[in-house]
């Protein structure tokens, strides 16, 4: 009787994995055909439009070249320049602004926290038309769209320090006691103690700063506007996919997304570990 | 309204129960929102009252402080370089000689001006030179409304540190009373890295967000009660000045817009109810399916946990204006989907993916689903593998099934613990600007909603109606502001009501 | 070697809530004062303001003679063990121990020097090149401390140190601090929430309760003559029994009546009530439970019946309620009963009891202050 009971578990539990690796092969085939589809009609030779069918009949490195030869170099190179100022300069600033309010309390802690949250329910959009007023002004648009792009992206940044200062709660606050009865200053306290153990969170930072630009769109494209020199790939990209480019552009638009993607991606896969750890800490912290 | 005891709401029966708690919940919002009043009074009298108490310091400090505290009250950092403290007096002067010279060459001008916005715009004038009529640019409402509201800023910073010139001066008698040393410029060079670490820190990014965000959203906000727009840009044409209230009357008012389609307030509220249903739909579908799978991969006796992860996580790694823009023309008219399912003889005429307002709405949703599983799994396998094991063991000896323990332990604990993250993401996608525009632009066309400035479509969010209006043909910089300080509103007015019920704020040491 | 003054020190956070009201106390040089109480009790906050982690709202603290109010934790000459150790978890023992050596230059060889001598005083030798996770919870406590050794500091400063630790090792690392305490020879100050590690380890105890001193007084002090009722059933466990009753006084001789009883106070207990010139009233009456012995009936007994039996080993702790339904705890030393007395103390059973003359503290019923103090 009982070992009946068991076998039925058995079988039980064999169904209901069984079934999940159905469906977890359907999602992952759902996820990544996409992706598939691109790089197969990057290769796609034979038609620069959309059509009927995945496998290319003809292949060939043809739209690579036409690559080769447009702007997009200009773009790519333009976001990897605004990525790494990026990385750069907002890891440092969201830094500071999440390592302090993580770790001091000072008078106006508690109204500039709460000034900041009443500040992020804005638009951000809405700020897009002065914005532009302003860089133009300083002459840091069109052709000049990227030192432009990049002073918004990292001087807004220190709004965003939810995610680390969640992590920077994490590390007991004794440490920074015991650090200084030892007899560091502050600043040794930060730079001895808390970098240190705030490796992870750093990674994070550095990564998703890194990986921000890339995907920037409808800000780059006001600034940008009119100017393929000072595009970046998302903006650049876009024209391509316009109804009266579509049909000459497709293909390469595809062998773009590919070159876009695959540096990023691998990039990320390889510091995966604390992008994961970054995300779920931010969440659970709020 | 009844208020049950604790032992009095354990009898009710079930639906009681629920009726109860809703019930007490709209009962609570008045209250809520007269507490929010009575805190904001209560606000403005204890800023009153710091106001008179800091003019009672400042003239205390006059009277009973000696001649280098009253030559501080006008030459600045006076007190403080007469005391020895030369880096703090220096600053000081360095501030005060900075804002008289900018008040006196610029900030005067613009200051005045602010009220009218500009006295003459552009004129044509005949040229000597070039003997023909040329366009005289005068002044220029944009810069004098921007200037403006920095001189303003500026002033404000002059004021605030004029007090702590005063105040520094009180504290430095005092010290010097009781007989011990001043700090000197070292001692405050030093304080920078240690004491006053947390000001160094703060300085830059401070300074980004006050003159990138808040100048900005200041300046946009004024906006809202001007006529700012492409026919009068303040400059090259006409010059634009204030016009009160009459933009939110615009938007909020019955009667047909300009194009003889409907009004702007029934525009607004399409758009503002579709924009509430996605934000809705957006954040829970992705929220429960991304946990069904990270529950699937987390599942005991399940194999390649690392493989199927990396899978998704590949996803999040591809920028999304790739992914959206490829997966939105693949279900275009002539998209691969289409042309496929046609070449597969399956369909005679191509899909409305994008064509129909329903199948759009559906379409934009699912879609999203795809983009957002992936990120939802990453977060939530963090938190579902927390879990304390012991919960779901005592649940199963109290003889617990799969589904029960999903609906009593994980789903409580998850709703619990990520309560700030979907009111977040909940806003979040409110703004979700990227997804909508990239995959339709808020297409299909609604031609009621055409009257309305920008060409409203059916998909269209708040988010993307601003961007359409302010890049419109007519740029009605005004409107797009007013909508603005409306998503604003509506964000402001969600986030204050869940935070308010919200658990993990209420109650925060239940699960630790 | 310092002595430690505060005067009048308070605490208010900024929500106005007021941990700790007016402090006065005098820690003599050399001197291991602990600071006792429940949680909440403000005994951590003194002890952080103590050492510059928590800004002193009024009052001054003074170390050596210095007033230290204003100066930063590491200009005050102290020393700190913290309750979850905040050990560096990056760095090694050795560089947690060198770490406070290091930041003030001091020359690579002497640091050796010290941490190694630190750390065979502390028995740690073997663990130097570990990280911290790779030690046990005593061996972490030890760290703890051996950085806090090499400061050389005049005051050591203790909060809740063994509190993370189990019973065993909490025993065996109390008697090891007993001994610390002779090699270093310094001022100590112990914040702990348990009464047993005060009484072992002071010179003098602090008791206190929300944010108030309720007594400073020796271990001997506190527990014989507590000044209040608070301090009677925090010190001692089992806790003291109180019963609300009336204090008689016949004939120059005083009497308490507990539950109909009438038990004359002997010894000196009622030699101090007649010095004070105690008027017979209602008091509180306090009764250790080692102060409440069996009886055979009489007017002294108090019936009562047996609910629980604790055996502890080398005593018995004897929960008993009387005829009006109170609780009391009575503790009997097992060596007194033989197996036949025992057998019959089982739950249920009735029994006499009856109160020590000479060993009961009286306390107004208002005040819930000593009648004696």
């Amino acid at each position: 009787m009982n070992e009946k009971r068991h076998m039925g578990l058995r079988t039980l539990n064999r169904i209901s994995n069984t079934t999940i690796y159905i469906l977890l092969i359907i999602i992952s085939i759902i996820w990544l055909l996409p992706f598939i589809f691109i790089v197969l009609q990057s290769f796609r030779v034979e038609s620069t439009y959309q059509v009927g069918y995945v496998i290319p009949h003809e292949w060939g490195w043809q739209n690579y070249i036409n690559l080769w030869n447009s702007d997009f170099k200009r773009w790519y190179l333009n976001t990897f320049i605004i990525a790494l100022a990026a990385a750069v300069f907002i890891t440092i600033i969201q830094l500071c602004m999440s390592y302090t309010l993580s770790r001091f309390r000072f008078k106006l802690r508690g109204p500039l926290m709460r000034f900041m949250l009443i500040l992020g329910m804005f638009p951000g959009m809405l700020t897009m038309i002065i914005l532009y007023r302003v860089l133009s002004d300083l002459g840091l648009t069109q052709a000049n769209a990227v030192p432009g792009l990049i002073l918004v992206s990292v001087a807004s940044s220190g709004m965003g320090y939810y995610v680390s200062k969640g992590f920077f709660d994490t590390i007991p606050k004794s440490l920074d006691e015991a650090a200084r009865v030892d007899g560091a200053t502050r600043f040794q306290v930060l730079y001895k103690i808390i970098l240190p153990l705030a490796k992870p969170i750093v990674i994070y930072t550095i990564l998703t700063a890194f990986m921000g630009p890339w995907g920037d769109f409808v800000f780059a494209r006001y600034v940008a506007f009119g100017t393929s020199s000072g595009y970046n790939v998302a903006v650049g990209m876009y024209s391509w996919l316009t109804n009266d480019q579509i049909a000459r552009m497709y293909t390469t638009f595809c062998a773009g997304g590919v070159i876009v993607a695959v540096p990023v991606t691998i990039l990320f896969l390889c510091l995966q570990k604390y992008y994961v750890e970054g995300v779920t800490g931010g969440a659970v912290k709020g | 309204m009844k208020h049950y005891s604790d032992l009095e709401f354990l009898r009710l029966s079930k639906g009681q129960r629920i009726g109860y708690k809703i019930g007490s919940f709209f009962y609570g919002i008045p209250r809520a929102i007269a507490g929010l009043f009575i805190k904001l009074w209560n606000l403005l009298k204890a800023a009153g009252l710091t106001v008179v108490r800091e003019i009672q310091d400042i003239c205390a400090t006059f009277v009973k402080g000696d001649w280098k505290t009253k030559i501080s009250f006008v030459i600045m950092g006076f007190g403080s370089l007469a005391r020895g403290q030369a880096l703090r007096g220096l600053l000081f002067l360095l501030f005060e000689v900075v804002f008289i010279g900018y008040m006196v060459v610029a900030g005067g001008h613009w200051l005045s001006l602010l009220p009218s916005l500009g006295k003459l715009g552009p004129t044509s004038e005949y040229n000597l030179v070039l003997d023909t009529y040329t366009t005289v640019y005068h002044d220029n409402s944009f810069k004098i409304l921007l200037y403006g509201v920095l001189t303003i800023f500026f002033i404000i910073a002059f004021i605030y540190t004029w007090r702590v010139n005063v105040k520094q001066n009180k504290i430095s008698e005092q010290i010097l009373r009781s007989g011990k040393k001043l700090k000197g410029s070292k001692d405050d060079l030093r304080s920078m890295v240690d004491e006053n670490f947390h000001a160094t820190l703060l300085a830059l990014p401070m300074t980004g967000i006050m003159v990138f965000t808040v100048m900005p959203i200041v300046f946009m906000v004024l906006v809202a009660f001007t006529n700012y727009d492409g026919a009068h840009n303040g400059f090259s044409n006409n010059l634009f000045t204030w016009v009160g209230l009459d933009n939110f009357n615009t938007l909020l008012s019955w009667s047909a817009g300009s194009g003889g389609g409907q009004s702007y307030s029934a525009t607004f509220g399409e758009i503002l109810v579709w924009t509430l249903i996605w934000a809705f739909l957006a954040t829970f579908t992705n929220y429960f399916l991304g946990m069904g799978v990270a529950m699937m991969i987390n599942k005991k006796g399940i194999r390649l946990k690392k493989m199927w992860r990396t899978i998704l996580v590949m996803t999040v790694a591809i920028p999304q204006f790739i992914s959206l823009l490829y997966v939105g023309k693949m279900f275009a008219r002539n998209g691969l989907i289409n042309l496929s399912l046609m070449n597969l003889g399956w369909i005679k005429e191509p899909l409305p993916f994008w064509e129909d307002p329903t199948w759009a709405r559906i379409s934009v949703i699912v879609i999203n689903i795809w983009v957002g599983i992936p990120y939802l799994m990453l977060i939530t396998t963090g938190i579902l593998m927390n879990i304390p094991a012991d919960l779901y063991e005592s649940a199963r000896i109290d003889g617990a099934n799969a589904w029960q323990q999903y609906r009593k332990i994980t789903l409580p604990y998850m709703l619990f613990i990520t309560g700030p993250y979907l009111l977040t993401s909940f806003t979040g996608n409110m703004n979700n600007f990227n997804v909508i525009y990239l995959l339709t632009g808020g297409a299909p066309t609604n031609p009621a909603a055409s009257g309305a400035a920008g060409s409203v479509g059916y998909t269209d969010l708040l988010i993307t109606w601003l961007f359409k209006i302010t890049t419109g043909a007519e740029s009605q910089y005004y409107l797009a502001s007013v909508v603005g300080i409306m998503v604003f509103v509506v964000v402001a007015l969600i986030s204050l009501v869940v935070y308010n019920v919200l658990p993990s704020i209420k109650n925060e040491e239940d699960y630790q | 070697m310092a002595s430690v003054k505060l005067t009048g020190v308070k605490k208010i956070y900024d929500n106005k809530v007021v941990a700790v009201h007016d402090f006065d106390l005098d820690i003599h040089d050399k001197e291991f004062v602990v600071f006792v109480g429940p949680s909440g009790c403000g005994k951590s906050t003194t002890l952080r303001m103590i050492a510059g982690l928590e800004d002193i709202s009024e009052g001054t603290v003074e170390i050596d003679g210095e007033v230290v109010n204003d100066l930063q934790p590491k200009d005050r000459g102290i020393a700190m063990v913290f309750q979850n150790y905040a050990l560096y978890p990056h760095m090694s023992v050795y560089d947690n121990i060198a770490f406070s050596l290091r930041l003030k230059k001091v020359p690579e060889d002497v640091v050796y020097e010290k941490v190694t001598n630190a750390a065979e005083v502390l028995g740690i030798t073997e663990y130097l090149m570990r990280k911290p996770r790779a030690l046990s919870g005593g061996q972490r406590q030890r760290v703890a401390i051996g950085r806090a050794m090499v400061r050389d500091s005049k005051v050591f400063l203790m909060d809740e140190p063994l509190s993370n630790l189990d019973a065993k090792l909490r025993n065996q690392m109390r008697a090891e601090i007993i001994l610390l305490r002779q090699k270093l020879d310094t001022t100590f100050i112990y914040v702990t929430h348990d009464q047993t590690e005060a009484m072992t380890l002071g010179d003098r105890i602090v008791i206190m309760k929300d944010g108030f001193i309720m007594q400073v007084g020796t271990p001997t002090e506190v527990f014989e003559m507590p000044h209040n009722l608070f301090v009677a059933e925090f010190i001692g466990a089992p806790k003291m029994n109180i019963v609300k009753t009336n204090l008689l006084l016949e004939n120059g001789k005083y009497y308490v009546t507990p539950f109909g009883a009438k038990i004359p106070v002997e010894g000196e207990k009622g030699r101090m009530l007649a010095e004070k010139k105690v008027q017979p009233q209602e008091i509180l009456l306090g009764v250790r439970p080692e102060h409440i012995v069996l009886s055979e009936g009489g007017e002294h007994a108090i019936p009562c019946s047996l609910v629980v039996n604790e055996m502890m080993g080398s005593e018995l702790h004897l929960h008993v309620d009387t005829a009006d339904g109170s609780r009391l705890i009575v503790r009997i030393p097992t060596i007194d009963l033989d197996s036949a007395g025992r057998s019959q103390l089982v739950a249920g059973h009735d029994l006499h009891i009856t109160f020590e003359g000479k060993a009961m503290h009286f306390f107004d019923p208002e005040t819930e202050k000593n009648l004696l103090v």
